[in-house]
């Protein structure tokens, strides 16, 4: 005849702090290319600051006036200007790129009453809405409509 | 300051999400025209001229649209930045300097965002 379960099975023969491993990072971290991807994800965190002051240089130059505008576009015609630009750039992909990939991994199974769409949907959505966003903001920006 | 900052933990994983989904889905446009496409001269001629912008930033309903993206352009990826930046420093460096390091990120953030509703009510 099955015994009730005895809660204290486990525990230490003699009482006292159990012992635990210290948290160690692993010796071949560098060289797992999922930890490097990983670190890379939050490495854009510099980028995406820098961008955001960036942007608000352009928009604080632009409130200044026609002269502070154009000095600042001929700026950007800089090679540095040019490189973070397109550093910036790569950086935005890389992270929608993973981070589109996570997010309809990440939804919870109910939100009250209702269920998140089937992860496919949600994944073509998210790219439709960023692809959409970026042709649109083109087309103003770039003079094709507006 | 630790006690805090599990306090308004919520508002800045808000920040934060916000940061990278809307951050993400804004900034490649603005970088190909503002960033690259003007500089390399493969936008048409007066695209990015003061004059179109201003005419478009003083639009009664449009401007007030411009005013929200740009703010969202510059707020969100700073807050997106931060987090980011203060997480990759405690996986380098573990949690010894995250108590000076993370107040000083979300003050640069909300430094950054402040200045955003500035710059973007005076335009």
């Amino acid at each position: 005849m099955a015994q009730p379960a005895n809660p204290h099975a486990m525990a230490p023969s003699r009482p006292g702090r159990t012992r635990t491993a210290p948290p160690m990072k692993p010796g071949n971290w560098p060289s797992s290319t999922r930890y490097r991807t990983y670190l890379a994800f939050d490495f854009t965190g510099v980028i995406y600051l820098l961008a955001g002051f960036a942007v608000l240089g352009a928009a604080r130059a632009f409130a200044k006036g026609p002269e502070a505008w154009s000095a600042l576009l001929a700026s950007y015609r800089s090679p540095l200007w040019l490189l973070f630009h397109a550093l910036a750039l790569a950086s935005v992909v890389f992270v929608g790129v993973r981070f589109f990939g996570l997010f309809p991994k990440a939804q919870p199974a109910r939100i009250g009453p209702a269920k998140p769409p089937p992860r496919p949907l949600l994944h073509a959505m998210l790219y439709a809405a960023w692809i959409g966003a970026t042709v649109l903001l083109c087309a103003i920006l770039g003079g094709a409509i507006l | 300051m630790k006690t805090l900052l599990l306090k308004i933990e919520p508002v800045i994983w808000l920040l934060f999400g916000a940061g990278i989904m809307l951050g993400t889905i804004l900034l490649p446009g603005y970088l190909l025209t503002v960033g690259l496409g003007a500089p390399l001269g493969l936008l048409p001629e007066g695209a990015l001229s003061y004059e179109r912008l201003h005419g478009m930033v003083s639009h009664p309903l449009g401007g007030l649209v411009f005013r929200l993206v740009l703010l969202a352009l510059i707020a969100l990826p700073l807050w997106k930045g931060a987090h980011h930046l203060r997480h990759f420093l405690i996986d380098m460096g573990g949690h010894g300097s995250d108590a000076v390091v993370a107040p000083l990120l979300y003050l640069v953030a909300a430094v950054g965002s402040v200045l955003a509703i500035l710059t973007v009510v005076s335009l």
